[in-house]
């Protein structure tokens, strides 16, 4: 997490010692190197149990139940690919019109690989200003494509779509509120769940119900219920304040097709602020992590960046919610498993947790349908740590590419104007685009890298440089 | 780094001091007729920058307003913006409170969003120096006073235009000198030691392995720690490098025993 060297030291070190004691003694006890090699093989030469599911017991007479918690992007994708592949699903949405505080941005891979139809997205961004703490401009999206651009949507069609998608392939949708699970009682028993049944003509607290259940797929969000239940641990979590402003339509004629990025002390120590276009307004708001009571103060900072563009408009919503910043400590227990946000796949840098959430969700169901072959056998921890394993190893290149820029990029000032400074470089915009639109982290021509490189040390050198002779400045 | 304060062009002083106590003595003054301070709307009202003359636009807002024109300053060469604060909350009511923005960034150099260097000339040649020294004041004041970015006059400075030997001459060189003379004096004072107690002069410590280390690591230790904090530093930046992995492998790191035992 970049912050204010300061500030980090405490904030990382307090999270550092609290972290790594969760796990520290199991790892110190086995010497697992976890990073070799794929977990479940390497439990089973440690322990000489074969954990496929073909030796799972075949379900009688019946498909394999699951419950998807939470009908957002990542639960919606789950259930219908659940429920694509025989399996009987329930998906327990609270809120089913529920308006998300969400920049609402989804990359290109995500329409295609989804199969989203275009009439979902209200507006393509192509392109995009990131402004330095001194007022540095530059426009980034030379170098898109005509057939490329950043999809913004809203979140409650984006939402509502994928759960139609869901129930039509066969999943039950439930308008309800989990409330906690139990823990099977013997190796191949069921889970139950209880969670409060809204009726259709809403109001009151609903009906108590329970559910018997073979698995569950916490798709909760950040504040996951599920993911206290199966005691996933806590993750360090940002809080993202966010205004919706509607401004004349002169001024939004400038946000057609742009969003900006404002980066700066002012504006947030370890994040940037934003002004995203929506459908008819825009969104301008901020987020941090190590500074979370000083939001107002960012989002003052924030409005004042964007001042003359957004000058005479009227706020029409204020919103914030809390944006996990780390996968939590533990994703699968038993045959519970989360994704999205309840898992925490949210990426540093820029904070794009809604392809991941739905890829999540699409992959942890497709381990299911396959460990229980479609529905038909039980299906045990093993075949839930395959969607890990696979989920870790495709967008782990992304993930940890987009916190060595935080790291680098997001500590001070001066490297935020380098940042922006680089943001110029056409080859560092054609890199950008391409990994955020396709999500694959792909290594460019050698001799242009280490140009970039070379450029990269360049700025932040003479960026910091800078400052120290700002240091020595009182004005 | 004396040398920079010998080239950098003296600053106006003292408008800037008159200016800084201005704003704050209206402010106060505008906080008192308006005590009730409600959670606000910043809906800003931009002045017109001219030379000393400051004129207000208002700007369209769906509840009514009030202007109020804040007398202009005596400075030619900041301006004061003042801006307005009202409530869109559910229950309609309207509350307002004035307050003046420090002023913003205004330097006769300062051209089209860039630097001028036609401005920069000392003896026919660009003063690089000048240039940075300009730059610096211009971050630091939009550090202390953040500005809003205006598309009518965007900032497309960039550090690349100053050349790299004006940025080695001026920041790189004074910090190798000073490294250069601590590496200098450690390599005299452990040769003369490695000397003293094991008798071995220079020429033949340079040709032992163990001799060599230690100027490898006196070498490192010069320019990895240049000041006491840099080793507590050094320290953190290495935990930061894997902080995100570990993270990540937590989940793998599961211990089998528990999930058997459910």
């Amino acid at each position: 997490m970049a912050s204010l060297s300061s500030t980090t030291s405490t904030a990382a070190g307090d999270s550092l010692r609290s972290f790594s004691g969760l796990r520290r003694e199991t790892s110190i006890l086995r010497g697992v190197a976890a990073a070799d090699a794929p977990a479940s093989q390497l439990r089973r030469r440690q322990l000489g149990v074969v954990r496929a599911s073909r030796t799972s017991p075949r379900l009688n007479g019946r498909k394999l139940r699951v419950a998807v918690v939470g009908g957002g992007p990542a639960g919606g994708a789950a259930a219908e690919a659940l429920a694509k592949g025989g399996v009987e699903t329930m998906l327990i949405e609270r809120k089913l019109d529920n308006c998300k505080p969400c920049g609402g941005a989804i990359p290109l891979c995500m329409v295609e690989e989804f199969g989203l139809p275009l009439d979902l997205i209200d507006r393509r961004v192509t392109k995009m200003k990131m402004i330095s703490p001194s007022n540095v401009a530059v426009d980034i999206g030379r170098t898109l494509g005509p057939h490329e651009y950043i999809g913004m949507v809203r979140r409650e069609v984006l939402d509502a779509y994928l759960r139609g998608r869901a129930a039509e392939a066969g999943a039950s949708v439930i308008n309800g509120l989990f409330l906690r699970l139990e823990q099977p009682e013997g190796p191949g028993g069921p889970y139950r769940i209880h969670y409060n049944e809204f009726s259709p003509a809403g109001g009151g607290t609903g009906e108590r119900r329970t559910a018997e259940v073979d698995a569950v797929v916490g798709a909760d969000g950040a504040n996951s219920r599920v993911a206290k239940s199966i005691g996933a641990g806590e993750y360090e979590y940002a809080i993202a304040f966010q205004e919706r402003v509607r401004i004349p339509e002169t001024k939004m004629e400038y946000y057609k097709e742009r969003a900006e990025m404002y980066v700066g002390d002012d504006v947030s120590p370890d994040f940037y602020g934003w002004v995203f276009p929506k459908c008819d307004h825009v969104a301008v708001g901020t987020g941090t992590v190590t500074h979370k009571a000083d939001i107002k103060k960012f989002q003052a900072a924030t409005r004042l960046r964007a001042k003359d563009k957004i000058e005479g408009g009227t706020i029409i919503r204020v919103e914030a919610h809390p944006i996990p910043e780390h996968p939590r400590p533990r994703r699968v227990l038993g045959r519970v498993a989360l994704v999205g946000d309840a898992a925490g796949y949210v990426t540093k840098c820029s904070g794009e947790g809604i392809y991941f959430a739905a890829k999540s969700g699409q992959m942890c169901a497709e381990a299911i349908v396959e460990g229980s072959e479609n529905g038909s056998r039980m299906i045990d921890e093993g075949d839930l740590r395959k969607y890990l394993e696979k989920f870790d190893k495709m967008y782990w290149p992304t993930y940890k590419v987009l916190d060595v820029l935080q790291k680098v990029f997001y500590r001070s000032n001066a490297a935020r104007e380098a940042f922006v400074e680089m943001c110029a470089d056409e080859y560092v915009q054609k890199m950008t685009f391409d990994s955020y639109l396709y999500k694959k982290v792909v290594p460019g021509n050698p001799l242009d890298d280490l140009k970039l490189a070379v450029n990269t040390i360049g700025s932040l050198v003479r960026a910091n440089a800078l400052r120290r002779e700002m240091d020595k400045l009182t004005l | 780094m004396s040398m920079a304060l010998f080239s950098s062009s003296p600053p106006p002083p003292t408008t800037l001091s008159a200016l800084s106590l201005k704003p704050r003595l209206s402010f106060r003054t505008q906080l008192a007729l308006f005590p009730r301070k409600a959670p606000s709307l910043l809906l800003p009202r931009s002045t017109d920058n001219g030379a000393g003359v400051v004129s207000s636009t208002a700007t369209v807002t769906e509840e009514e307003e009030k202007k109020e024109e804040t007398p202009p300053p005596a400075a030619e060469e900041k301006d004061v913006e003042s801006k307005q604060q009202s409530v869109l909350g559910s229950n309609g009511a309207a509350a307002r409170a004035e307050e003046v923005l420090p002023p913003k960034f205004k330097d006769p150099r300062w051209v089209g969003g860039t630097w001028d260097l036609k401005r920069f000339q000392k003896d026919g040649k660009s003063d690089w120096d000048g240039v940075v020294d300009a730059e610096v004041r211009r971050r630091k004041w939009l550090q202390e006073n953040p500005e809003a970015s205006s598309n009518d006059e965007p900032v497309i400075f960039d550090t690349s235009i100053i050349p790299w030997w004006s940025w080695v001459k001026r920041f790189h060189l004074p910090e190798a000198e000073l490294l250069n003379g601590r590496a200098a004096m450690i390599g005299f004072f452990m040769a003369y030691f490695v000397d003293s107690l094991t008798g071995v002069g220079l020429v033949d410590q340079m040709g032992n392995f163990f001799c060599k280390t230690l100027l490898f690591i006196a070498v490192a230790g010069v320019l990895l720690i240049r000041k006491n904090e840099d080793i507590d530093t050094l320290k953190r930046l290495l935990d930061e490098t894997t902080f995100y992995d570990k993270q990540w492998q937590a989940t793998w790191q599961e211990d089998k025993s528990d999930s058997e035992a459910k």
